[in-house]
């Protein structure tokens, strides 16, 4: 027994010391943190030919693979359109499964990063800001310009370590808490608001931004969140006050949006308010009456939208919308960049940089401003009638 | 005290708790016989909810169903306790059986591998997309009220449907020549063996019987949460896992305990206590470890006594 | 005695050996090591010494990087040698000591996050690498010595809920860390919550700061060997005598008057240190640090590691991580997933048929098989072979001239899918001559299968499928794992 708590002693007495040594050694050492060094990939010149290759980023398999569809149709939608008119220079995809949520990590994203050939001349993706934050350091050397249809994490573009290789083609959370609060505060007037997240990186961040912005607008906002993987929420809907006027989900699984929607009916609480964010804007969801969505200001009624809907069964598929502009800024550039028969990577990144896109499906013009945004991106508010969106602000 | 919410959260404990209960009556009864932790039976209630879904399917979906609703629920539940059964007996036949006598770590290792196969084979044929049962346009939005007690149509047919269920394996356990020849298998196989008992169909009826279970709970859980996914096996696996471990590994009045058990905690932790939803999991995993604490072997668990 | 098939490598002959009976392992021995080629090789590798042992993995490691792109490197090197770290540890816990750890992947995600709060720009501190290592990998083994303390009277199953728990608290609380108000220090946003640590820096070990995936290759590979060897010693000691006893029967350990708790806490110890240094590294490596990075996830692909290598066996780690990582990693892309593919239908087949008349019968049948099969199409329905193949390359042309390509086939390769594994499953029960005739349409349906379904997710879920099957298969030829020890158990 002694024996036993003089091992234990010992163990805390070492580390004690240690962290003593260290911290003492660590008040002159600390080292500050090189920049990452741009690698020569980037100069290199790559023939264009009668093909083109870029990457794409996508959660292919795992648990969130129905986002990934979404976002490989609507790419993949990009490209045979594309290749109709362009017979000279086609495109081509490299898929680059992400895995996201499965077993391997983050790591499985930049095992697909480093699986792209020294063809690759642009990326579109990786989906969630999570995977945009691990694969930085790995796109960058490679010198690609990497243009994300999904990942609105804020910090993003504002934390300057991937400016000028990282694009989106969606406006971040700041814009689309924004809109959200003031729709709910000074259009609606409601008072009092329960927020549930899914746990996600993207969840939770919009949670926090429409929450901070509620509160300093005088409203009420209690706060709760639920694991993406769950699939019963009566319990959680049982907590929610019968006086609580909306409540706000910034999901990105849509059927899990009317899986809760359906159980606040059928709990006796469909006279609630329900709304979610742009990850839930679409069919599913809508088809519950009466819910909004934030969304960019996007149109069932684009020519592109209806032609794509005819070809998948009737679906627009929405959520892989921005996959669709962030394959047609990629593209775009690609082919400026092969204008002489050959380009690098830095000038696809440029022209990128330079993308001046009207009237895309998402409903915006795309023009990037310096930190790799969408110059005056925005978001709308939508409301359903049942089996689709309308703008109601 | 707010007793509409108690009363809320109960039904919703229950009716999770239900299903809970019958995914780990499958974990249980492979366990007592086989000291196995089938991985892949997370999966086989995955495969379950797809069957039943493509039954509903066949017979003409929810919006216009060939026969009259209650005919299409049992023959979903028939089709899916069907699919889920014999993928469990092909299961046990082809990636347990040849490791019968080997360490025991390496069918879990077999199990893993069935159960990485079954949920990718489920993403390549059936697609990444959820899958809709459309239960309220097949049995409608109806919820009945008893005082403060709010029920809906798809969580009693759930509480009843489980509870037959058990009432009847408990029958069959207790009762038949089957189930005395499980019971005896799980006491001690060999000598089971040599009393003449043939130790491989048992075994094998022990897994179709627990992975129809299962297939049963993929079709419940359809009915009342509305949607299903090729992922959906690995959560709901994992919590029949700790219902039967809470209830004592092995035991099958135990495995239902443990489901309702595990159930109502989630569901009570949820609706009181702080951050209950976001730590769901920890709360229910707390009490887990309270109660392995106190009965080591699970609450009806037999104590392992281990003679030299 | 002294080349022993059936001991493992890491079992001296000449010391006793716990759990072996040697009359049953002998006659096992003669059943499956001598024969072939198989067994040549098994007795070049019975009768190298330990050093000539790791050297046989540790030159080709070391030339790998040299002769492939930055790219292979990260996938098939780096990350496989990460994992194989991670497995080492695991290693002393469930294959020395025998203790059900599933808790396992939070030391891994706890070093990570550590050297992320020592020197990240989301901290603000930067510490070299040679304090912030040594500081992680204590913290590691202080953590796992306070996850043991509460496990030590527990065993087998309810010690692997327990470890469950700590593992799904660990990822919930880094979840949410950056919402806590710690008691004192007010509200510290310490681990980033659902959106991770990131900008963590580069190790800078004495002035060296490891930067492209090559140095960090060799940084690893250094570490795994060092670890490797440190193991290997301790499992050779007093120490490692008693793990194996404990192993194999805690309550004869007991009796023989081992201190049982304090091995279980010194296993726990080691395994959490390793888990922790390896975490250091991927931290730096991934440039951050994400909750769902440590998910139950990954602990099954580690436990499939040692599982699969043969727990407790050293060398079994390193070919267990090279197939769990690198088999997926090899199909991802379709153009070699094509020849892959059709590689090792070859190698099987080669290897499991004989006599040659009968493999010859097989392959000139199939081929037979196929032409026939491709004209009558041609003729009768032309729709049936008007597709594509998915693959690219010259492989894939030649094949579309070979193998049935409907048009349409999501529903007719659907249906072969499902029948494909029914076929698969037959063949296992046919004997003899049956099982030779029925292989050759069994293997032209998996061809069509293969070409028509598999190959456009080779990306994505045909990777998981194959290594799925791939784990049943070697598990069901070697159920003591690829280098483990066959054990008897002696009633």
């Amino acid at each position: 027994m002694r024996r036993r708590r003089a091992t234990a002693v010992a163990a805390v007495l070492a580390l004690g010391a240690a962290l003593a040594i260290v911290a003492a050694a660590s008040a002159t050492v600390n080292r500050a943190a090189s920049p990452q060094v741009v690698a020569s990939a980037d100069t290199a010149q790559i023939s264009c030919g009668k093909t083109r290759t870029f990457g794409l980023l996508a959660p292919i398999t795992g648990p969130a693979a129905s986002l990934g569809k979404l976002q490989v149709d609507w790419v993949r939608y990009y490209v045979a359109g594309y290749n109709r008119t362009h017979k000279k220079g086609k495109l081509r995809i490299q898929m680059g499964d992400t895995v996201l949520g499965g077993p391997g990590g983050t790591a499985e994203a930049v095992k697909a990063v480093q699986s792209f050939g020294g063809n690759v001349l642009g990326v579109v993706g990786p989906a969630g800001s999570n995977e945009v934050r691990a694969t930085t350091a790995s796109l960058k050397n490679a010198g690609f310009a990497f243009v994300s249809g999904s990942a609105t994490n804020t910090e993003l573009t504002t934390d300057g370590t991937r400016t000028g290789f990282f694009f989106r083609t969606v406006p971040p959370d700041s814009a689309q808490s924004t809109s959200v609060a003031n729709f709910i505060s000074k259009k609606l007037k409601f008072k009092r608001v329960y927020i549930i997240d899914d746990q996600e990186a993207y969840s939770t961040g919009l949670a926090d931004a429409v929450q901070a912005k509620l509160r300093s607008a005088g409203v009420s906002v209690s706060r709760d969140g639920v694991s993406q993987q769950q699939s019963d929420f009566s319990s959680l809907i049982a907590k929610i006050p019968r006086d609580t006027q909306l409540v706000y989900i910034p999901w990105q699984l849509p059927p899990k949006g009317k899986a809760f929607g359906e159980q606040m009916r059928s709990a006796g609480k469909g006279n609630i308010v329900l709304m979610g964010s742009d990850g839930l804007f679409a069919d599913d969801f809508a088809s519950l009456n009466g819910v909004y969505a934030s969304s960019f200001p996007t149109s069932g009624k684009h020519p592109i939208v209806r032609a794509f809907k005819k070809s998948h069964g009737g679906d627009a598929e929405f959520f892989g919308a921005p996959s669709y502009v962030a394959a047609q800024v990629v593209g775009g550039a690609i082919e400026r960049a092969c204008k002489d028969g050959k380009a690098t990577r830095g000038e696809v990144r440029a022209q990128v940089r330079r993308t001046n896109l009207k009237k895309t499906v998402l409903g915006l013009n795309v023009r990037y401003n310096a930190q790799g945004d969408i110059a005056g991106g925005q978001f709308g508010i939508w409301k359903s009638n049942g089996t689709t969106f309308t703008p109601v602000g | 005290m707010n007793w509409g919410l108690f009363w809320d959260l109960t039904v919703s404990g229950v009716t999770l708790g239900s299903v809970y209960a019958l995914i780990a009556l499958g974990y249980s009864m492979v366990y007592g016989i086989l000291k196995l932790l089938n991985f892949a039976h997370g999966d086989v209630y995955m495969i379950g909810a797809f069957v039943g879904y493509f039954a509903l399917q066949g017979l003409g979906g929810a919006l216009h169903p060939s026969a009259a609703a209650w005919i299409v629920v049992t023959l979903m539940f028939i089709a899916g306790m069907l699919g889920g059964g014999m993928l469990g007996v092909v299961i046990e036949r082809f990636a347990y059986r040849p490791l019968r006598n080997a360490p025991r770590i390496a069918p879990l290792i077999s199990a893993l591998g069935v159960s990485f196969f079954l949920q990718n084979s489920a993403l390549l044929l059936f697609g990444a997309s959820f899958r809709d049962y459309g239960t309220f346009d097949l049995i409608g939005a109806k919820t009945y009220h008893f005082g403060n007690v709010y029920l809906s149509v798809p969580q009693v047919l759930t509480i009843v449907s489980s509870l037959a269920l058990m009432v009847v394996l408990t029958v069959l356990v207790a009762r038949t020549r089957i189930g005395k020849a499980m019971r005896a298998t799980s006491f001690d196989r060999e000598a089971a063996s040599m009393m003449g008992i043939d130790v491989d169909r048992v075994i094998a009826s022990t897994f179709f019987i627990g992975s129809a279970l299962a297939g049963a709970a993929g079709v419940m859980f359809g009915l009342v949460f509305g949607q299903i996914y090729h992922f959906m096996g690995f959560l709901a696996g994992l919590k029949g896992f700790t219902a039967a471990v809470i209830g004592g590994i092995g035991s099958i009045p135990g495995a239902m305990l443990g489901g309702l058990l595990v159930g109502l905690a989630e569901s009570y932790a949820t609706g009181y206590l702080p951050q209950g939803s976001t730590f769901q999991n920890l709360y229910v995993f707390a009490l887990l470890i309270l109660i392995i604490l106190i009965r080591p072997s699970g609450i009806l668990g037999k104590a392992d006594v281990k003679k030299v | 005695m002294a080349d022993e098939p059936g001991a493992s490598p890491m079992d001296a002959p000449d010391q006793p050996r716990i759990g072996v009976d040697e009359w049953v392992a002998s006659v096992e021995g003669k059943r499956e090591g001598y024969e072939g080629l198989t067994g040549r090789l098994q007795r070049m590798w019975d009768t190298l010494p330990v050093g000539g042992r790791l050297l046989v993995f540790a030159v080709p490691a070391a030339i790998f990087p040299l002769v492939t792109t930055e790219g292979n490197v990260f996938r098939y090197g780096l990350i496989t040698l990460i994992y194989a770290l991670l497995a080492l540890g695991l290693n002393v816990v469930v294959g020395f000591a025998g203790l059900l750890d599933l808790g396992y992947i939070a030391f891994f995600g706890f070093g990570a996050y550590m050297y992320g709060i020592l020197a990240s720009g989301h901290s603000g501190h930067h510490w070299p690498a040679e304090f912030a290592i040594p500081v992680v990998i204590l913290a590691g083994a202080a953590l796992g010595l306070l996850l043991g303390l509460p496990s030590r009277r527990l065993l087998g199953d309810y010690l692997a809920i327990v470890t469950l728990f700590f593992g799904q608290a660990f990822v919930v609380f880094v979840n949410n860390a950056n919402r806590i108000n710690f008691p004192f220090v007010g509200h510290v946003d310490l681990t980033g919550g659902a959106n991770g640590l990131d900008n963590i820096d580069p190790l800078d070990l004495f002035g060296w700061k490891v930067t492209s995936t090559r140095e960090y290759y060799f940084f690893t590979l250094g570490a795994f060997v060092l670890v490797m060897m440190l193991l290997y010693f301790v499992n050779e000691s007093r120490t490692g005598r008693a793990w194996r006893a404990l192993r194999e029967d805690p309550l004869a350990a007991e009796v023989m008057s081992m201190p049982v708790n304090r091995l279980k806490l010194l296993a726990f110890v080691f395994g959490a240190a390793t888990a922790a240094f390896a975490g250091t590294i991927y931290g730096a490596v991934q440039t951050g640090a994400f909750p769902g990075d440590f998910d139950v996830g990954l602990l099954i692909t580690i436990y499939a590691i040692v599982i699969l290598g043969g727990a407790g066996s050293l060398a079994g780690i390193v070919v267990g991580a090279i197939v769990v990582n690198g088999v997926p990693e090899l199909l991802r892309d379709p153009n070699q997933a094509e020849w892959v593919f059709y590689v090792a239908v070859a190698v099987v087949l080669f290897a499991r048929l004989r006599p040659w008349p009968r493999l010859a019968g097989v392959v000139a049948g199939t081929i037979g098989l196929g032409f026939a099969l491709h004209a009558i199409a041609d003729a009768a329905w032309p729709r049936l072979t008007d597709g594509k193949s998915g693959g690219e390359g010259a492989l894939a042309h030649a094949v579309e001239s070979w193998v049935l390509l409907p048009s349409r086939p999501t529903q007719i390769a659907n249906f072969a899918f499902v029948i494909l594994i029914g076929a698969l499953l037959a063949l296992t029960l046919l004997k003899d001559v049956w099982r030779t005739v029925a292989l050759v349409p069994t293997v032209y349906l998996a061809v069509f299968v293969w070409e028509n379904l598999l190959i456009q997710q080779t990306a994505g879920a045909t990777r998981f499928i194959l290594l799925g099957a791939l784990l049943v298969v070697l598990m069901n030829a070697r159920p003591q794992g690829l280098f483990g020890t066959a054990r008897v158990e002696i009633v």
